[in-house]
C-alpha cells in the first residue's frame, strides 16, 4: 500500500487531467484535500486512465469522478480514502445477498457510502439515491458502512434488507498533531499533548502568542507579567519544574527559540500551537525539555488557487478595575488619627478643607487608548512550489501612561516549499518582525513609576500647581521642576518623597524614550525520498537578532530625594545570533497491521553569542529627547560606556524514536536522546535521556460492544526522563572575576585599581538536572458528540541545578554551581469537549481544567529552606520561602489571631508560665500567634500562609453559529492561591491608603481585621509580613466574547470575495474575583501573585474584519 | 559533532587555575582585598552607618520606620537573628580574610620580584588581621580559616575562642611589623591608601587596647604617636593637621593627610548605579546623611545636597558638643539655618527627625560627581578606620588604665592636651572620663563610640533604658541565621546559642 498523508480536511479540488493513470489523479485529490488515500498499487495499474475536469468541488464529487465506470469503490474514514475492489468474487453457497439504503442525520441519502464487510476486503458504495446492494458470505456477516464525515457504523446483518443512519462524525480523533520532529495521527498519540489550533488563536486579540495559550489547554498555567502592551507572560507546563528557568523551549516550525523570543510571531500566522506535557513527548527535545515544550507551526502555502486573506481589528482599551483610594479629606482624617494614635498632634486642622483632591490615577488612566491589529496573507502554489507570504501591522496604546506606554509591531513571513524532484523537497519559513516598545519604566514595583506613584501619592498635592503664588515658592522655585504645555508646575508633595513622585512630572522625564528590535527567525530545509517510507530531512535554522533602547534622562526635579541634576543620552545595542543544524531519518513501513516508524536522528545548537554594546553620554545640551543625540560630544569623562560577549552555548545530540502500532490498536514508543553540553566540565558533559510510552484503544478490540456511549477509547501511558542545562555557562569552572576595585592615591596621582579575585569553587562533577514524569490518561468519545482527554501524573525533578548558598565564612563572591534539590510535582488535568448541530444551529464547548501540586523535597542534606529565589517587600524579612514539604516559594510571615481590642485582652495574652507574650502592645494592634510557644513574637513565629501559584487553571469555551452569524465566548480562570497586595509604601507613612484603611480599628469591637494605624508601628501591625497582606487569588474571568456576521456565500460570490466577515469583540470583559488590586493575574520570576502595584490588563472593545479573496 | 564543538573557550575571562602568573595579577588580588575596606551592601548598609546607629550619639533616621532596616533594629535594639546589619558584615568580614588568605595562599607561586611578595604578603596578613579583627569584637564568636577554605572542607569548619584569635591578629601583626619590606610611609600621591608598618603599629595596639593589654598597647601607640604628642612623628609622617575641619574634606590635600593611618578610599569616577549599589566605590553615607529637601535661600548657605537624613544626632550628642570648637564641623544644625533664612530642608520627611545632622558627611554639592552613574552613589570623601587623634586617645587610655600618672607633665596628659589643643581648647587632666569625653567629640559620627560604650562596659547604662539595649546579649550581633544552617557553628550564648 502507498499512503499518502497531508493535512487539512474540507478541502476544495481543482484537477484537470486526460488521460491520466488513475493513481496521478488520487495522489493529487489526496494531496489537495490533504487527506489519504490507501490502495493496492497491483490493483490499481490495471485500471483505465481517467479523464477529469472538475473545479471547486468536493472531495466525493472528485473521487465519483475518478472512479466512475471502474469496478472499485472506496471508503472514506475520517481524513483516510481506502480504495476496495468491487469485482465480484466467488463466494460459498451461503452468501446473501442484502440490499439497503444508506442515509444521514436528516434521512437523507448518502451516495457513495461505503459499504464493507467486516475482516475481508468485500465492499460496495451506495448509490446517488444512497441505494447498495452486496453479497455476504453468511447471515453472521457484520457490515461496516461508512463516509467521510461521519462515523462509521458497525451492523450484523438481520434480514436481506438493511438501512443505515449515520451520524455526522464530530471527533477528534481523525486529527493529527505535530510531535517533535514530525506528525502523528492523534488517535495514536501516546504522550500528553495538547493543541490549539489556528481557528482558537486568530479568535483572539493577542499581542503576544503565549496569550493564547492561556486557559486553552490543560497543564498550562500563563500570568501576564505586566498589562503593557507587549510584555511577556510567566508560562509554567505542570507547574514550576525547577528553581531556576521555569520557562519551556519554544520550539518554531524547528528552531528553538528562547522564551522571550516569540514576541516576533504574529498570531494570524499560526497553524497550530502544540504542548507537549509529559516526559514521553518532550523526550525527543531531551537536554532543554525540563519545563515543558511548546512546538509552533507557522501556516503552509497549499497547491491550486491563491488565497489572499486579510483579518484585521481596531478598537480600545480601558482599565477595568481602579483601586479604591482615599480623597483628600479621608486622607487628612486619617493621617491626623495616625500620628495622634502614636501621641502627635494632628497635622491637618481642617481636614474637610481639602475636598475630594487629585485622583492621581484618572491622571494616568487612559479610558481610550486605540489598539489595533491587521494582517494580510496571501497563500496558494503549484504542484511544484507552495508559499504562504504575510505582512502584519500591530500598534497598541497602554492603559496606563500612554504617552509612554506603546507598542507597535510590523511583521513579515515567507514559508515556501519546492518539490525539486518527485523526491526532493526543499522548503523554508522565515519570519521577520521589527518592534518598538515604550514602557513605563516600572511596573510591579514599589519602588517608583507612575502605577506605584499613583497609589501612594496624597491626595492633597495638586497634579498641577495652578496656584501662581505656589508656583513662584519652594520647591518650585530655582529647581528644574517638570512642567505642564502652559508652564505651570506639575505638583510636588510636601509629605510623600523617595521615589513616589508626580507620575505627571515622571511621564515628562521619559517622553521619547523607546527600545527596539529586529528578529529574523528561520529554517530552510531538504527533504528526500529516496525509497517508499525513507526520508532523509537536514534543517538549518537561525534566530538573527538585534535590539536596543534610547534613553534620554533631563535635567529634573521630581521631589527632594529624586533629582537628576545632569542631562544624559544614553544608546545600547546588542545583537544576538542562534543557529541550529538537524538531520534526521525517518522510515515508515507498514506490514499487515503493523506499522512502524523508526527515527534517527543529528542536532547542533549554539546560542548565546550575543554583543553587546552601551554608551550614555552625559551633560549634552539638550532638553528633549527629540534633541538628544550622540553628536553632541560632552567631555570625554563624561561618556561612560559598557560592553559585554556571551559565551556560546553549545549542545550537541543524537536521538532516535521508534513508533510502532499493530492495527491501531496496540501502540507503542520509545525514545532515546543524548546530549552534551558547553556547560558542564568532561566528567558529566554528556546526559542521555530515555523514555517509553504504551496506548491501548481499547474500543478497537473485537470484544468492544457496539454501543453507544463509548465510540473510541484509548490508554496511554509513559515514563521518561528529561534534562536540562540551565546554570550558565562556565559555572563548573572557578573563574576569577574583576570588579573588585580600590582607589589608591590622592590627588593627579590617584588610580583607580581594578582587583580580581575568584568568584567561586569550582564544581568539575556538575551535570544534568534530571526531570522523570510518569504520566497516565485516556481519551475518549462518548455519545459521539464528547470528547474526553484525561491525564494524571507524577513529575520528580531531581539533581536540580543551582547555586546552593555556600557558607558565608568561605569568603567567595558567588556560590559554586551544585546538583542539589528535588522537586515534585502531581496533577490531573481534563479536556472535554462537546460538538453538536442542533437544526441550523452549529454549537460547541469546550473546557479544562487542571489541578497541580507542588512539594520540595530536598533541598541539600541539613538545609531547611532555600536562601535565594526568594522575594522581599521593602524592608520586611522575605515573604515567600521554599521549604522541603512545601510548595516551592510559599508565602511564610507571621499569623495574626486577631486584633487586641482592650488593654486586658493584651493582659490576657499570656504564655504558658503566665508571662505577657505582646506587653508592648496597644489596643487596636494584632495578636501574633507565638507558633513555638516561647513567650516572645520573634522570627521563629512565622509560618506558611499561603501559596502563590494557583492549584486549580480552567479555560471554557463556548461557541455557537447560526446562519450567517457566530459568537464566541472564552473564560479562563485559576484558583487555590493566594495574593499579597503590596500596594503601600510602608517606609513612607504619609503614603496614601485604600479605602479598606476606612475599616481599621478605632476603639473596642470596631475591626478584628485591620489594626489601628500608627507610624510608628511598634507592633509591626504593618511591617510584619503575615496573612493581613493576603487576598484570595481567585479568579474568573471572560477573556474574550466575539460575535460576527458572515456575508452569505451567494452575496460573497456576486462580489468576487471568497468570504467576508465582519465582527466585534471585548478582551477582559469580565472578571470575577474578591481581589481587591487592579489585577488577580500577577506573573513574576521567582514567584506568582506579588502585587506590588501591577500593570493590569486592559478591557478592550474592537471591530474587526476578515476577508478572503 | 565532534567533541571540539562543546569545547567553549572562557573568552573574556580568567579562570583561577591560570591567574596569579605574574606581579601585575598578584597585584590585582591585592587590590581585592584591599576592596573589601570599602564594603558597602546593595541594602547600603555600612560598617560606620551600623555603628553609628547602635551608638547614643544618632539615630537611625531615614524615610521611615522600615528606611534600611539594619539601621533601624539597631537604633531601636530590635535586632533579632533574623533582622539586622550582621549578615552584610559577616559577608564583608569574611570577604576580606578569603582575598588575603587566596592571595597568601597563591603568592609563593608567582614569578615575581621577592621583596615585592613579602610586600604584598605583608598587606595581605594585616588587612587580614584588621577583618578579623572587626569580626571577633561584632560576633565573638568566629570561624577563623588561614587558608582558602577547601570544598570539601566547607561545612566542617569550627568557631574558635576569641581568644585564640587576639592570638591570631597579634600573630599576624607582628609579623607585618618585622616584614622589612613593608614600607613605614607610602607615596601620597600615587600610593596612599596602602598599609603601611605605622597602621600595623597602630592597628596591634588598638588591639592590645581591647585585650586591656595597656603596656603593650601604650607602646605600640607610641611609636605611633612618636616621642612628642602634638608634633611629628618623622619615621611614619604623622602628625595631626592644623584645621579639624579639613578632615571631612575630598580634595588632594584633605584625603590620606598626615592624621590618617588607616583611611578607606571612595572615588567619584565608579559609575555606581541603582541597580547595584553594593558595587558603588562612591562614599554612601554622604547621601545617606544629608537633610531631606535641603534648599538654599541664602546666597552664602553651604552647598549641602538634599539627603535622606540618616544617622541624625541625638539631642545628647548635640548638648554634648554643642559649644565645642568641633561643633560646628561635627554637627548640621538645620533648625538654625531654618530660623536664620538660610536654608530650609523638610524636617517632616525624615524619620526621628533632630534637625541636627552629620556634618562630618552630609554631602555637599561640590563634591558631586561629574562622572557617569548615579550622582547620589559617587560621593569621593574618604573614611578614617585609624587616624592620629584616635590613637593619641588610645594611648592615653592605656596609659591611664595602666597606672601611669593622668597629670600635667604625664604623657596622657600631654597626648590629651594635643588633641585639645588642636581645636584650641586647653588642657585637662588625662583621667578616664576625660579621655572618653574627648572620644566621644573628637572621633563623633566616625564608628567609635558603640565599641567604646561597650568595651568599657557602660552600653546598658547608656543605651538600656533610652534604646533597649539589653546587657548580656546586645554587646555582640547574632550569628547569621543562615550561617547555623548545615554548618558546625554555634549561635552565640547572648543569642539564645549554645557558644
Amino acid at each position: 500500500c502507498l499512503h499518502i498523508s497531508a493535512k487539512g480536511l474540507s478541502q476544495q479540488i481543482t484537477l484537470s487531467e486526460k488521460n491520466a493513470p488513475l493513481k496521478k489523479v488520487l495522489k493529487e485529490v489526496a494531496r489537495q484535500a490533504g487527506i489519504s488515500v490507501v490502495y493496492d498499487e497491483t490493483l490499481l495499474s490495471t485500471f483505465a486512465p481517467v479523464n477529469i475536469d472538475v473545479k471547486n468541488v468536493t472531495v466525493k464529487e472528485a473521487m465519483d469522478v475518478c472512479l466512475k465506470n471502474q469496478p472499485l469503490a472506496y471508503v472514506m474514514e475520517g481524513k483516510r480514502i481506502t480504495l476496495v475492489n468491487v469485482m465480484p468474487e466467488r463466494v460459498a453457497d451461503s452468501s446473501i445477498t442484502v440490499t439497503g439504503r444508506v442515509v444521514n442525520e436528516t434521512n437523507e441519502p448518502v451516495p457513495g457510502a461505503t459499504i464493507r464487510i467486516q475482516n475481508s476486503s468485500l465492499g460496495t458504495a451506495a448509490d446517488g439515491n444512497g441505494k447498495f446492494t452486496i453479497k455476504v458470505p453468511n447471515s453472521k456477516s457484520v457490515l461496516i458502512v461508512s463516509f467521510i464525515g461521519y462515523d462509521s457504523k458497525t451492523v450484523a446483518i438481520s434480514g436481506n434488507t438493511l438501512n443505515v443512519q449515520l451520524k455526522p462524525s464530530q471527533t477528534a480523533l481523525t486529527e493529527t498533531v505535530v510531535v517533535g520532529y514530525g506528525i502523528q495521527k492523534k488517535s495514536v498519540v501516546t504522550g500528553a499533548i495538547s493543541s490549539v489550533r489556528a481557528a482558537d488563536i486568530e479568535s483572539q486579540p493577542v499581542t503576544r502568542l503565549e496569550q493564547v495559550l492561556q486557559g486553552r489547554t490543560s497543564g498550562l498555567t500563563v500570568a501576564a507579567s505586566s498589562g503593557q502592551p507587549g510584555s511577556a507572560s510567566s508560562v509554567r507546563v505542570r507547574g514550576i519544574t525547577s528553581f531556576n528557568n521555569n520557562n519551556p523551549l519554544w520550539v518554531v516550525d524547528g528552531v528553538v527559540v528562547d522564551n522571550g523570543g516569540i514576541g516576533y510571531l504574529n498570531q494570524y500566522d499560526i497553524e497550530s500551537v502544540e504542548v507537549l506535557k509529559d516526559a514521553a513527548s518532550q523526550a525527543i527535545y531531551g537536554a532543554r525539555a525540563a519545563a515543558g515544550v511548546i512546538l509552533v507551526t507557522t501556516k503552509k502555502g497549499k497547491a491550486g488557487k491563491m488565497t489572499v486573506s486579510y483579518n484585521g481589528y481596531y478598537g480600545t482599551s480601558a482599565p477595568a478595575h481602579k483601586l479604591k483610594l482615599l480623597d483628600a479629606t479621608q486622607y487628612a482624617t486619617l493621617r491626623n488619627e495616625a500620628v495622634t494614635n502614636d501621641g502627635g498632634t494632628p497635622v491637618y486642622a481642617d481636614p474637610k478643607s481639602f475636598g475630594k483632591g487629585t485622583d492621581w490615577q484618572a491622571q494616568i488612566f487612559n479610558n481610550h487608548a486605540t489598539r489595533q491589529n491587521h494582517e494580510i496573507s496571501i497563500s496558494g502554489g503549484s504542484e511544484k512550489s507552495t508559499f504562504y507570504t504575510s505582512f502584519g501591522f500591530l500598534k497598541q496604546e497602554g492603559i496606563v501612561a500612554s504617552a509612554i506606554s506603546k507598542y507597535e509591531r510590523a511583521n513579515f513571513r515567507l514559508n515556501t516549499t519546492h518539490k525539486i524532484t518527485p523526491w526532493l523537497t526543499w522548503g523554508e519559513n522565515i519570519g521577520y518582525a521589527y518592534d518598538k516598545s515604550t514602557g513605563i519604566g516600572n511596573t510591579n514595583n514599589e519602588y517608583g513609576g507612575p502605577l506605584s506613584s499613583a497609589i501612594n501619592l496624597d491626595p492633597i498635592t495638586p497634579a498641577i500647581e495652578t496656584d501662581p503664588a505656589l508656583a513662584a515658592g519652594a520647591p518650585y522655585k530655582d529647581n528644574a521642576v517638570r512642567r505642564d504645555a502652559m508652564g505651570r508646575p506639575y505638583g510636588i508633595s510636601p509629605v510623600v518623597g523617595q521615589e513616589i513622585t508626580n507620575p505627571l512630572a515622571y511621564i515628562s522625564t521619559r517622553l521619547g524614550n523607546y527600545n527596539w528590535s529586529h528578529n529574523i527567525v528561520g529554517n530552510t530545509y531538504l527533504e528526500m525520498e529516496p525509497v517508499k517510507g525513507l526520508k532523509v530531512r537536514s534543517t538549518l535554522g537561525a534566530k538573527i537578532s538585534f535590539w536596543g533602547d534610547e534613553t534620554y534622562t533631563p535635567i529634573s526635579y521630581l521631589n527632594s530625594s529624586t533629582i537628576s541634576p545632569r542631562t544624559s543620552f544614553a544608546r545600547g545595542q546588542h545583537q544576538g545570533y542562534n543557529w541550529n543544524l538537524e538531520n534526521t531519518v525517518s522510515y515508515t513501513k507498514s506490514f499487515g497491521l503493523h506499522n512502524l516508524t523508526l527515527l534517527a536522528g543529528q542536532g547542533a545548537y549554539m546560542e548565546n553569542r550575543t554583543k553587546d554594546v552601551t554608551v550614555t553620554f552625559y551633560d549634552i545640551p539638550a532638553d528633549n529627547f527629540g534633541d538628544a543625540s550622540l553628536n553632541f560630544k560632552s567631555a570625554q569623562a563624561n561618556r561612560i560606556s559598557d560592553g559585554n560577549e556571551g559565551i556560546d552555548h553549545r549542545v550537541s545530540s543524537l536521538f532516535g524514536r521508534i513508533n510502532y502500532n499493530y492495527g491501531e490498536k496496540y501502540l507503542a514508543e520509545g525514545i532515546l536522546r543524548r546530549d552534551g553540553s558547553t556547560r558542564f566540565g568532561p566528567n558529566h558533559k554528556y546526559g542521555v535521556f530515555p523514555s517509553y510510552s504504551l496506548g491501548w484503544v481499547a474500543s478497537k478490540e473485537g470484544f468492544w460492544p457496539e454501543n453507544k456511549v463509548v465510540d473510541f477509547l484509548k490508554f496511554r501511558g509513559g515514563y521518561g526522563t528529561v534534562g536540562s542545562d540551565d546554570i550558565g555557562d562556565l559555572a563548573y569552572l572557578a573563574t576569577i572575576g574583576s570588579g573588585r576595585n580600590y582607589t589608591f592615591g590622592n590627588g593627579d596621582g590617584e588610580k583607580y585599581l581594578i582587583g580580581y579575585s575568584p568568584n567561586a569553587p569550582s564544581n568539575p562533577d556538575l551535570k544534568w538536572e534530571s526531570t522523570s514524569q510518569t504520566n497516565i490518561g485516556f481519551e475518549a468519545t462518548v455519545l459521539r458528540n464528547i470528547t474526553v482527554a484525561f491525564d494524571w501524573y507524577n513529575k520528580k525533578t531531581n539533581d536540580i541545578l543551582q547555586k546552593p548558598r555556600i557558607p558565608y565564612y568561605v569568603g567567595a563572591i558567588d556560590n559554586p554551581a551544585a546538583n542539589v534539590g528535588s522537586m515534585k510535582n502531581s496533577g490531573i488535568e481534563l479536556e472535554l469537549n462537546y460538538h453538536n448541530k442542533l437544526g441550523e444551529v452549529e454549537f460547541s464547548a469546550g473546557g479544562n481544567v487542571s489541578y497541580i501540586k507542588n512539594k520540595v523535597t530536598f533541598l541539600g542534606n541539613g538545609v531547611k529552606t532555600l536562601a535565594d529565589k526568594q522575594e522581599r517587600f521593602q524592608g520586611m524579612p522575605e515573604i515567600v520561602r521554599t521549604e522541603v514539604g512545601q510548595a516551592f516559594n510559599s508565602f511564610y510571615g507571621y499569623q495574626s489571631l486577631g486584633i487586641f481590642q482592650t488593654q486586658q485582652d493584651i493582659d490576657n495574652y499570656v504564655d504558658s508560665k503566665g508571662n505577657k507574650i505582646q506587653p508592648k502592645a496597644k489596643p487596636g494592634d494584632f495578636r501574633w500567634a507565638d507558633l513555638d510557644g516561647d513567650g516572645v513574637i520573634t522570627d521563629k513565629d512565622r509560618t506558611f500562609i499561603g501559596n502563590p501559584m494557583p492549584s486549580w487553571t480552567y479555560g471554557v469555551t463556548i461557541s455557537a453559529a447560526y446562519k450567517g452569524f457566530d459568537i464566541v465566548v472564552f473564560g479562563q480562570g485559576v484558583s487555590g492561591n493566594k495574593i499579597f497586595q503590596g500596594l503601600r509604601r510602608l517606609d513612607i507613612t504619609n503614603a496614601n491608603w485604600q479605602t479598606k484603611a476606612l475599616d481599621r480599628w478605632t476603639g473596642p469591637g470596631t475591626s478584628n481585621d485591620n489594626p489601628r494605624l500608627t507610624d510608628l508601628d511598634k507592633n509591626k501591625n504593618y511591617t510584619n509580613p503575615s496573612s493581613f497582606y493576603l487576598e484570595d487569588g481567585s479568579y474568573f474571568r471572560i477573556k474574550t466574547l466575539q460575535i460576527g456576521y458572515s456575508l452569505p456565500g451567494t452575496v460573497t460570490k456576486r462580489i468576487g470575495l471568497q468570504k467576508i466577515r465582519v465582527y466585534v469583540m471585548s478582551e477582559n470583559l469580565l472578571t470575577i474575583t474578591k481581589y481587591t488590586g487592579y489585577d488577580p493575574e500577577i506573573g513574576g520570576t521567582n514567584a506568582l501573585s506579588i502585587d506590588r502595584g501591577i500593570y493590569p490588563q486592559a478591557r478592550s472593545f474592537m471591530g474587526g474584519l476578515n476577508v478572503t479573496f | 559533532c565532534s567533541n571540539k564543538f562543546l569545547e567553549v573557550a572562557p573568552k573574556g575571562t580568567f579562570l583561577e587555575s591560570n591567574y596569579y602568573q605574574n606581579q601585575e595579577q598578584a597585584f590585582n588580588g591585592l587590590i581585592a582585598v584591599y576592596d573589601v575596606l570599602g564594603w558597602q551592601s546593595n541594602g547600603f548598609v555600612t560598617k560606620v552607618g551600623v555603628l553609628d546607629a547602635a551608638s547614643d550619639d544618632h539615630y537611625a533616621g531615614g524615610g521611615g520606620s522600615s528606611d534600611i532596616m539594619a539601621f533601624q533594629v539597631m537604633t531601636n535594639w530590635t535586632v533579632t537573628p533574623a533582622t539586622g546589619p550582621q549578615e552584610d558584615l559577616w559577608k564583608k568580614g569574611f570577604a576580606g580574610i578569603f582575598r588575603a588568605n587566596t592571595l597568601l595562599a597563591k603568592l609563593p607561586g608567582v614569578p615575581m620580584d621577592d621583596n615585592l611578595k613579602k610586600r604584598y604578603a605583608a598587606e595581605c596578613k594585616l588587612l587580614r588581621a584588621f577583618y578579623f579583627f572587626d569580626l571577633v569584637r561584632f560576633f565573638k564568636n568566629i570561624p577563623m580559616p588561614l587558608t582558602p577554605i577547601a570544598t570539601d572542607n566547607m561545612y566542617n569548619v569550627l568557631q574558635v575562642p576569641p581568644a585564640d584569635v587576639y592570638k591570631q591578629i597579634e600573630t599576624d601583626l607582628k609579623d607585618v611589623i618585622a616584614e622589612v619590606n613593608l614600607p613605614d610611609q607610602v607615596d601620597r600621591r600615587s600610593e596612599a591608601g596602602r598599609v603601611t608598618k605605622g597602621t600595623a603599629h597602630a592597628l596591634l595596639g588598638k588591639v592590645y587596647l581591647y585585650e586591656q593589654k595597656w603596656a603593650e598597647a601604650a607602646a605600640e601607640f607610641k611609636e605611633v604617636n612618636g616621642e612628642t604628642p602634638g608634633q611629628l612623628n618623622a619615621k611614619y609622617g604623622y602628625n595631626l593637621v592644623p584645621d579639624f575641619a579639613t578632615l571631612w574634606k575630598s580634595d588632594a590635600t584633605a584625603k590620606f593627610n598626615s592624621e590618617s593611618i588607616l583611611e578607606v578610599a571612595f572615588n567619584s569616577v565608579s559609575g555606581g548605579v541603582w541597580s547595584a549599589v553594593g558595587s558603588t566605590d562612591g562614599n554612601l553615607l554622604n547621601i545617606q546623611t544629608g537633610p531631606r529637601n535641603y534648599k538654599r535661600i541664602a546666597a552664602d548657605a553651604p552647598d549641602y545636597v538634599s539627603g535622606w537624613s540618616f544617622l541624625v544626632i541625638t539631642p545628647e550628642l548635640f548638648n554634648a558638643i554643642h559649644y565645642d570648637p568641633r561643633y560646628n564641623a561635627t554637627v548640621l544644625n538645620m533648625d538654625s539655618l531654618v530660623k536664620n533664612n538660610i536654608a530650609t530642608y523638610d524636617p517632616k520627611a525624615g524619620y526621628m527627625n533632630t534637625g541636627y545632622f552629620l556634618n562630618k558627611f552630609a554631602g555637599r554639592v561640590s563634591n558631586q560627581s561629574k562622572g557617569g552613574g548615579a550622582t547620589e552613589l559617587n560621593y569621593p570623601q574618604n573614611l578614617y578606620e585609624i587616624r592620629l587623634a584616635d590613637t593619641y586617645l588610645m594611648e592615653a587610655e592605656a596609659r591611664v588604665k595602666a597606672g601611669e600618672a593622668s597629670g600635667a607633665g604625664s604623657r596622657a596628659y600631654a597626648l590629651l592636651g594635643a588633641v585639645r589643643a588642636r581645636v584650641g581648647l586647653g588642657p585637662v587632666l588625662a583621667t578616664l572620663d576625660n579621655i572618653f569625653n574627648e572620644r566621644r567629640l573628637e572621633l563623633a559620627g566616625e564608628g567609635h563610640r558603640f565599641f567604646d560604650l561597650v568595651r568599657t562596659g557602660k552600653a546598658a547604662a547608656v543605651l538600656g533604658v533610652s534604646r533597649g539595649f539589653v546587657a548580656g546579649k546586645n554587646e555582640i550581633l547574632p550569628i547569621p541565621l543562615l550561617e547555623l544552617e548545615n554548618t558546625k557553628l554555634e549561635q552565640s550564648k547572648e543569642w539564645g546559642g549554645t557558644k
